[in-house]
C-alpha cells in the first residue's frame, strides 16, 4: 500500500500527513491528531458518535476515507467552542441537562449546530428528525430537544 | 473495526475512472458516499486492490431537466433528490424514497447511484466475524449453504433499497458507461434476481445517470416504507406506485415492491382505463403478495413482512391516487 | 424543611462542560506513552473442549510484544459470590459460549494484532450445547459445569405465609405464563480498558465500570498484588445500567498483557464485542398464579420464573431475585412463594439489567389488568388497592420507612386524565399503567459501607475524596451539591477525587442507583464532621455556642445577629494557626439484615429504603400493520426528596425510554445456534430521538427519614414500571392480552388477528 501525502485542514489548523488509504476520517482524528471528542460507538454509521463536519455538513468519520479529505474543511466538537467561551449550543445542551454520559454528544452537539445554521427556526418534529440519527442510551432525547429549542427560540 | 489493505484512486474526470475500470475490472471497488462501501470493507465482504473514489467527478451529479427527461447523475445526493423541486413536483416517490433512506446524516452523504446498487442484505451475510466464525460459508459468500434457510440451494438475501422501487415506478432507465461506450437500460434489467450477485453490470461499468421519463397527463404517485423504528433502518417492507390519469381514467399506472426478494418485482395492475375501485387494490396487492418472498433473514419474520406487502402495496397505491387528486 | 442553595435547585452539572467539548476522556480515548493495542481472540464455538493452544506464530510476529492465554495465569476460578465461583477469565478446559475470550495479544498497531489472533492455533473439540432452558433442563442435556445440577446454577426460593389457604380463599385465581428474550444494555461507550504498570509493581487501570473498589478486589486475587498495589482510576463512564459491575476478562486480559509486554496497552471493544461478551439481559419464563378478593385485593401468588443465564454465573443470584423482590416491594400480599432459576445455557453472559425481567414485571401487572377485568375494576384502581404503604413490611421482611407509591399512581393518573380515558377511547387506542419499586442497594457484606474523606485548604476550598462513581447519572454532581450546601461553600470550592481505589476510601458502587443514599450520606456527613469542626473554632471566637451558628456562602455567621460572620477560610486558618490539622471524616453503613442473604436466606432487611414508581402511557395502535404509536406518557416517582430535580427528570426520560419504549417495542437479541445475529446499532433496535413521546414528569416527594436531606435514588423505579404501562396500554388499545415481549408489530398483529377470529 502506497502512503498518500495529505494536507487535513482540522478546526482551523492545517496538518501535513502522510498516511496509508486505508484509514478513516475517525482513525486519523482520534489517533495521530488526538482529537478524541470524535466517537465510535457502531463503526458502521448508524449511531451518530463520529459525527464531525466537513464542509459544514454532518459526516459519518467512520465511513469517510481520510485520504479524500483532502482541501475539506473539518470541524470536530473540538473546534466549536471559541476560546473558554462555549457555543450556544453546547452551552444549551448543559444548561438544559441535554447531556448524561456524555458519549454521544459531540456528534449530537454537531449534528444539532448544522441542523441551526441551515434551518435557524425548526419545529420539534425536524429537531428531533434532524437528530434521529445520534443514538443516545442516557437522556431518551427529551432535554437534548430542549436544548436545541432553547438556541433556536433565542434566534 | 480496520479497513482492510487497498490502493487507492482518486480520478478527476469520468474518463479517467473508466479508464481504471477498464484496467482493473472487478478488482476495483467505486465508492462514492462511502456509506455502504466502508461497512461491506470493515466487515471484509469485499476485498477489493483499488478503492476507487468517484465522488469528486462533477460530470455524474445534479438533477438537470430536458423537454421530455429528467436526468440525474448518480452521484446526486439523496438529501438533494429528496429536496429537488422538480423531482417532489412530478416525481414525489423518489424524493419521498429518498426523504426516508437511513437518517439524514447518511442521506446526505449518500448518492442515488450507490442506494441502488446496493448490495442484497441478510442477517447472516451482513456481520462480522463474532458471529460468523466458526459456521460454514453461505452461497452468497462463496459457500456452499444457506445460514437462514437450512437446505436451501439458492441465496434469500434481500435487496432493501428505497429508491429503486419508485424510480422503476416511472419507467426509469440507466445508463451504464464504459471506456468506449455506453448502454442505456431499463432499472428492471439491472437487477439479475439474484442474491448472489444481484447486479448486471459488467465490471468495466460504472452506472452514471438515471433517466426518467417525464409524464404525460395528470400524474402522481407515492413510496410507501415500513421499518419499526421512525428512522436509520432499512425497509422491512416497501411500495412504490405511479399513476397517470386521463379523462378521470388511469392511463397508466406502474406499481413496484421492494424488501420481498432479491431485486424489486413490478406488479401487474390491470387498472388501464379504469376507475380504481377497492377490488382493485385488492388484487394487485395480492398480485404483490405472490409475488414476494420472505424467510425470517431480517429484524421481522418473513411471514409477517409477506402480509405487509399487501398493505403497504394498496397504501402506496392509495397515496399515489391522492397525489393524483392534488393535480400534481 | 430548611432553605437551600444548592440542593433541590436546578444546577447545571460539573461533569458536563468537558462532555460538550470533548475533553472528556472516556477509556478508549486514553494515550499512554509507548502504548500497545490489545486484541482478544474468541472462541468461535458455543461449546468446546479446548485441545491445544499454539501461540508461537503469533509470538514470532514482528511488533507483537506480549500474547497470553491461560497458562499465563492461575486458572482460579471466580464469581461475584462464592457460590458462583465457576469463571476463569481465560479458560484451560473448554469454551462455553461463541465470543468468550480464550487469547489475548499486545502489538504496535492494530494490524499487527489483528493479524497476530490470526496466527493463533487453537484445536477444538466440538462439544453438544444447548441454547433454550428447555434444551438446558432435558434429561440428557450436556452439562456446562460438573458443579451445577440440571445446569442449574440458582435457584432462589422464597415462601410466606400460605399461599395453598391463600388460593382456597380468594374470590378469582388465574395463572398465565409469559416470556421474553433477551435485552441488551447497549451503554453508549463501548466496553475498553487500559492498563499499566509501574517499576514497582504497581497497577493502574482503567475502564468502565459501576463500583471501582468492587474491581479492584477480584484484580488483586487474580494477579495476587495487594489490593494497595491495584489503582482503578477515574475515567469518565459512557453508561453501565447494570452491565460493568463485576471484574470483566479484558480487565484481567489486559492487566496481564500490560505486565508481560511491561508497557501500556488499551483494548478496545468493537459494538458486536460489548453486545456479545460483555454481558447481557436475561430472558424469562415466567408463570404466575394470583388470587384476589372481591374488591382485587391480592391474597395469594405463587411465581415460578426459568431465567436463561447464559455460560457463567455473574450477578446471577441478584437478577435472579430483583425482579420478584421490586414486586412484593410494590405491592401488598401476605401469602406468596417464588421459585427463580437461573438456567445455564451455551450463550453469552447475563447479568443484573436496569430494567429487570419485563417478562415478570408487565406479567405482575397484565394480570392486575385482567383480574381487574373479570372484577368490574379498571387497572389503576387495581394499583391503588394493593399498593404498597409507609409502615410496611414487605413479605420478606424489609421494613418500609416511606412509601410514595399511592401518591404515584393518583398523580399520574390525575394527570393523565385516566378516570376520562379508560373504557372510553376509541378502537386501537388504548391507556394502560404500571407500578414498580426499586431497593437502593441491597445487602453487600464487608462492601456495603461508603467513607468520604474531606480535605481543607487554607483558603477555604475543600476537596472531597469518596469512592462514589459517576456512570452518567449525575453522582460527581451529587457530591458537590451535598458537599457545597453542608460546608456553606459555593459548587466552585469543592473539587472532587472520586472513584480512584489509590486513594479513595471504600464505597459499594452505583448498584440500584444506591450512590444517592449510601454514598451521599456519607459524604454529608464527612461535611457535618468539617463543620462541627469549624463551628467549634468559630464558636469560641464570637463567644456563643455551636447550635447558634450557620454556615452560607462561604461564610460562618451567628444566625440571630449575621454581622458577626468569619470566612470559612479564616475559621480554616484559625485552626492552622492553634497547630490543629483540621479536616472530616464520614462513613455510612446502610441500616441492612447482614445475614440477608440472596439464596440462603432470602429474608431480612434487604435496603435501608425502596423508591415507588408509576408511569401511565397513552398509545395508539396502527391495526392492518401492529405499529404502536405512543401520544403521550406520565413517569411518576417517589424520589424521597429531589436533590437536583433537572438531573432526577432526565433519569425518568432515560429510564423510560430504554425500559418502556425500548423494552416493549423493539429490544430484543435474535439467535443462531448461540450467535447473536444483531449484535450492532443497526440490528439491535434502540430507540430514536424520532420515535419519543411526550413525557411528563412528576416528582414525588416523601422526605425519607434515612436519605440524604431525605433523598432516596433518581428514576429506576420509573425505568423499571415503563414496560408495564406500555404492555398496558397496546392490550388495552387491541382488546386482548398478549403474553410475549416484546410487542413487536408482527406480535401485535398476530394477536389482532386471532381476537378478531374468536
Amino acid at each position: 500500500m502506497k502512503r498518500h501525502a495529505i494536507t487535513l485542514t482540522v478546526n482551523e489548523e492545517s496538518h501535513q500527513l502522510h498516511i496509508l488509504p486505508n484509514r478513516t476520517l475517525q482513525e486519523v482524528l482520534r489517533d495521530d491528531l488526538h482529537l478524541t471528542g470524535t466517537k465510535e460507538s457502531c463503526g458502521e454509521g448508524t449511531c451518530g458518535s463520529c459525527t464531525v463536519l466537513v464542509d459544514g455538513q454532518p459526516t459519518r468519520s467512520c465511513l469517510t476515507l481520510a485520504v479524500a479529505m483532502e482541501g475539506k474543511k473539518i470541524t470536530t466538537i473540538e473546534g466549536l467552542a471559541q476560546g473558554d467561551t462555549l457555543h450556544p449550543v453546547q452551552e444549551a445542551f448543559v444548561q438544559y441537562h441535554g447531556i448524561q454520559c456524555g458519549f454521544c454528544s459531540p456528534g449530537m452537539i454537531l449534528t444539532a449546530y448544522a441542523l441551526l445554521q441551515e434551518n435557524p427556526n425548526p419545529t420539534e418534529k425536524e429537531i428531533r428528525e434532524a437528530i434521529s440519527g445520534n443514538v443516545c442510551r442516557c437522556t431518551g432525547y427529551a432535554k437534548a430537544v430542549e436544548a436545541i429549542q432553547s438556541v433556536a427560540e433565542r434566534r | 473495526m480496520r479497513l482492510p489493505p487497498f490502493d487507492y484512486a482518486e480520478p478527476k474526470s469520468l474518463a479517467e475512472a473508466l479508464t481504471l475500470k477498464e484496467q482493473h475490472q472487478e478488482a476495483v471497488k467505486v465508492v462514492a458516499g462511502g456509506t455502504e462501501a466502508l461497512v461491506q470493507l470493515k466487515l471484509r465482504l469485499i476485498e477489493p486492490r483499488v478503492v476507487m473514489n468517484i465522488k469528486k467527478i462533477p460530470e455524474i451529479e445534479g438533477i438537470e431537466e430536458t423537454a421530455e427527461e429528467i436526468i440525474i447523475g448518480a452521484n446526486t445526493s439523496l438529501k438533494t433528490i429528496g429536496r429537488s423541486p422538480i423531482l417532489r413536483e412530478k416525481f414525489g416517490a423518489a424524493a419521498e424514497a429518498a426523504g426516508l433512506v437511513a437518517s439524514p446524516t447518511i442521506a446526505a452523504m449518500a448518492t442515488v447511484g450507490g442506494n441502488l446498487l446496493q448490495n442484497t442484505r441478510c442477517l447472516y451475510y451482513d456481520q462480522s466475524e463474532i458471529v460468523l466464525k466458526g459456521l460454514e460459508k453461505c452461497h452468497k459468500r462463496g459457500g456452499k449453504t444457506c445460514l437462514a434457510v437450512k437446505g436451501s440451494t439458492r441465496c434469500f438475501s434481500v435487496y432493501q433499497g428505497d429508491l429503486a422501487p419508485a424510480l422503476m415506478a416511472y419507467n426509469g432507465k440507466a445508463v451504464l458507461e464504459k471506456k468506449g461506450g455506453s448502454r442505456t437500460i431499463s432499472l428492471e434489467d439491472l437487477f439479475s434476481g439474484n442474491g448472489i450477485q444481484p447486479f448486471t453490470l459488467d465490471p468495466e461499468e460504472i452506472l452514471t445517470r438515471i433517466i426518467l421519463p417525464k409524464p404525460k397527463g395528470t400524474s402522481g404517485s407515492a413510496y410507501r416504507k415500513l421499518r419499526i423504528r421512525g428512522s436509520v433502518d432499512y425497509p422491512l417492507t416497501s411500495a412504490a406506485a405511479f399513476m397517470v390519469m386521463k379523462d378521470q381514467k388511469i392511463s397508466e399506472a406502474r406499481v413496484v415492491i421492494g424488501a420481498a426478494g432479491a431485486a424489486p418485482k413490478r406488479v401487474e395492475t390491470q387498472l388501464q382505463g379504469k376507475t380504481p375501485q377497492e377490488a382493485d387494490l385488492n388484487a394487485i396487492a395480492d398480485q404483490a403478495y405472490s409475488l414476494s418472498e420472505g424467510v425470517d433473514n431480517l429484524t421481522m419474520p418473513g411471514a409477517y413482512r409477506r402480509k405487509m406487502v399487501r398493505v403497504f402495496t394498496k397504501r402506496a397505491i392509495q397515496g399515489a391516487i391522492e397525489a393524483l387528486k392534488g393535480g400534481k | 424543611m430548611e432553605k437551600f442553595s444548592y440542593i433541590g435547585k436546578d444546577m447545571k452539572r460539573v461533569d458536563t462542560t468537558s462532555k460538550a467539548t470533548g475533553e472528556a476522556l472516556f477509556a478508549a480515548d486514553l494515550i499512554l506513552p509507548r502504548m500497545l493495542v490489545g486484541k482478544i481472540l474468541r472462541s468461535p464455538y458455543p461449546h468446546a473442549r479446548i485441545k491445544s493452544i499454539d501461540t508461537s506464530k503469533a509470538e514470532q510476529l514482528p511488533g507483537v510484544k506480549a500474547v497470553i492465554t491461560a497458562k499465563d495465569t492461575c486458572g482460579d476460578r471466580w464469581g461475584v459470590f462464592k457460590y458462583t465461583q465457576d469463571q476463569q477469565f481465560l479458560p484451560t478446559e473448554k469454551v462455553r459460549y461463541v465470543g468468550e475470550e480464550v487469547a489475548g495479544v499486545a502489538a504496535l498497531d492494530e494490524d499487527t494484532a489483528l493479524e497476530a489472533l490470526s496466527l493463533i492455533d487453537v484445536e477444538y473439540e466440538i462439544l453438544p450445547a444447548v441454547f433454550t432452558i428447555d434444551e438446558a433442563l432435558a434429561p440428557d442435556a450436556p452439562q456446562l459445569h460438573e458443579f451445577y445440577e440440571k445446569n442449574i446454577n440458582i435457584h432462589v426460593k422464597i415462601d410466606v405465609g400460605d399461599v395453598e389457604k391463600g388460593f382456597s380463599e380468594s374470590y378469582l385465581v388465574r395463572e398465565d405464563t409469559f416470556s421474553a428474550p433477551e435485552d441488551a444494555y447497549f451503554q453508549g461507550e463501548p466496553y475498553a480498558v487500559a492498563a499499566q504498570f509501574d517499576q514497582a509493581g504497581n497497577l493502574e487501570i482503567w475502564m468502565p465500570n459501576a463500583g471501582p473498589h468492587l474491581k479492584a478486589k477480584p484484580l488483586s486475587n487474580v494477579l495476587k498484588i495487594p489490593l494497595n498495589k491495584v489503582r482503578v482510576r477515574k475515567i469518565t463512564i459512557g453508561g453501565a445500567f447494570g452491565g460493568r459491575s463485576e471484574i470483566a476478562p479484558a480487565d484481567v486480559i489486559c492487566a496481564f498483557l500490560a505486565r508481560k509486554a511491561k508497557r501500556p496497552v488499551k483494548i478496545v471493544y468493537t459494538r458486536e464485542e460489548n453486545t456479545v461478551s460483555t454481558r447481557q439481559a436475561h430472558s424469562m419464563v415466567t408463570t404466575i398464579k394470583t388470587g384476589v378478593d372481591k374488591e382485587g385485593k391480592v391474597i395469594a401468588r405463587d411465581i415460578t420464573c426459568h431465567m436463561d443465564g447464559g455460560a457463567y454465573s455473574s450477578t446471577g443470584p441478584i437478577a435472579v431475585s430483583v425482579p420478584f423482590l421490586c414486586m412484593e416491594q410494590a405491592y401488598r400480599m401476605d401469602n406468596v412463594r417464588y421459585n427463580g432459576y437461573r438456567v445455564l445455557t451455551n450463550k453469552p453472559i447475563r447479568g443484573m439489567y436496569r430494567t429487570h425481567g419485563r417478562a415478570f414485571a408487565c406479567g405482575v401487572d397484565l394480570q392486575l389488568d385482567m383480574l381487574g377485568q373479570a372484577l368490574g375494576i379498571d387497572p389503576l384502581t387495581m394499583r391503588l388497592r394493593n399498593a404498597r404503604q409507609t409502615g410496611d413490611y414487605t413479605p420478606t421482611k424489609s421494613y418500609v420507612a416511606s412509601c410514595g407509591m399511592t401518591e404515584t399512581i393518583e398523580k399520574s393518573g390525575e394527570q393523565s386524565g385516566w378516570k376520562e380515558k379508560f373504557g372510553k377511547l376509541p378502537p386501537y387506542h388504548g391507556i394502560g399503567i404500571g407500578c414498580n419499586s426499586v431497593q437502593t442497594g441491597f445487602p453487600m457484606g464487608i462492601r456495603g459501607g461508603s467513607q468520604a474523606f474531606i480535605k481543607l485548604n487554607e483558603d477555604g476550598g475543600v476537596t472531597v475524596i469518596t469512592g462514589i462513581v459517576d456512570n452518567g447519572q449525575g453522582n460527581e454532581n451529587m457530591i458537590i451539591q451535598i458537599a457545597a450546601e453542608e460546608l456553606g461553600l459555593t459548587p466552585d470550592d469543592v473539587q472532587l477525587i472520586n472513584a480512584d481505589t489509590e486513594v479513595t476510601p471504600s464505597d459499594p458502587g452505583s448498584y440500584s442507583m444506591c450512590e444517592t443514599f449510601i454514598g451521599g450520606n456519607a459524604v454529608r456527613l464527612a461535611a457535618q464532621d468539617v463543620k462541627k469542626k469549624l463551628f467549634k473554632i468559630a464558636a469560641q471566637f464570637f463567644g456563643v455556642n455551636e447550635e447558634q451558628l450557620l454556615a452560607k456562602n462561604r461564610k460562618i455567621f451567628v444566625a440571630a445577629d449575621p454581622e458577626k460572620s468569619m470566612s470559612i477560610a479564616k475559621a480554616v486558618r484559625l485552626a492552622l494557626a492553634r497547630n490543629e490539622s483540621i479536616s472530616g471524616e464520614g462513613a455510612y453503613w446502610p441500616n441492612v439484615d447482614s445475614k440477608r442473604e440472596w439464596v440462603k436466606n432470602p429474608y431480612g432487611q434487604l435496603s435501608e429504603t425502596f423508591s415507588f414508581g408509576t408511569v401511565i402511557v397513552e398509545v395508539k395502535v396502527d391495526p392492518e400493520t401492529g405499529q404502536v404509536e405512543v401520544l403521550e406518557a406520565w413517569a411518576a416517582q417517589d424520589v424521597g426528596y429531589a436533590l437536583n430535580p433537572k438531573v432526577i427528570e432526565g433519569q425518568f426520560e432515560g429510564g423510560f425510554t430504554m425500559g418502556g419504549q425500548g423494552g416493549m417495542l423493539s429490544e430484543f437479541l435474535q439467535w443462531h445456534e448461540g450467535r447473536v445475529l444483531n449484535p450492532t446499532q443497526l440490528g439491535y433496535l434502540v430507540p430514536l430521538a424520532i420515535d419519543m413521546p411526550k413525557i411528563n414528569n412528576i416528582i414525588v416527594e416523601t422526605i425519607d427519614p434515612n436519605g440524604p436531606y431525605g433523598a432516596k435514588e433518581a428514576g429506576m423505579s420509573v425505568a423499571m414500571s415503563a414496560a408495564q404501562a406500555y404492555s398496558g396500554a397496546i392490550c388495552n388499545a387491541i382488546g386482548a392480552y398478549i403474553k410475549e415481549f416484546p410487542l413487536t408489530p408482527d406480535i401485535i398483529l398476530k394477536a389482532i388477528e386471532e381476537k378478531g377470529k374468536s
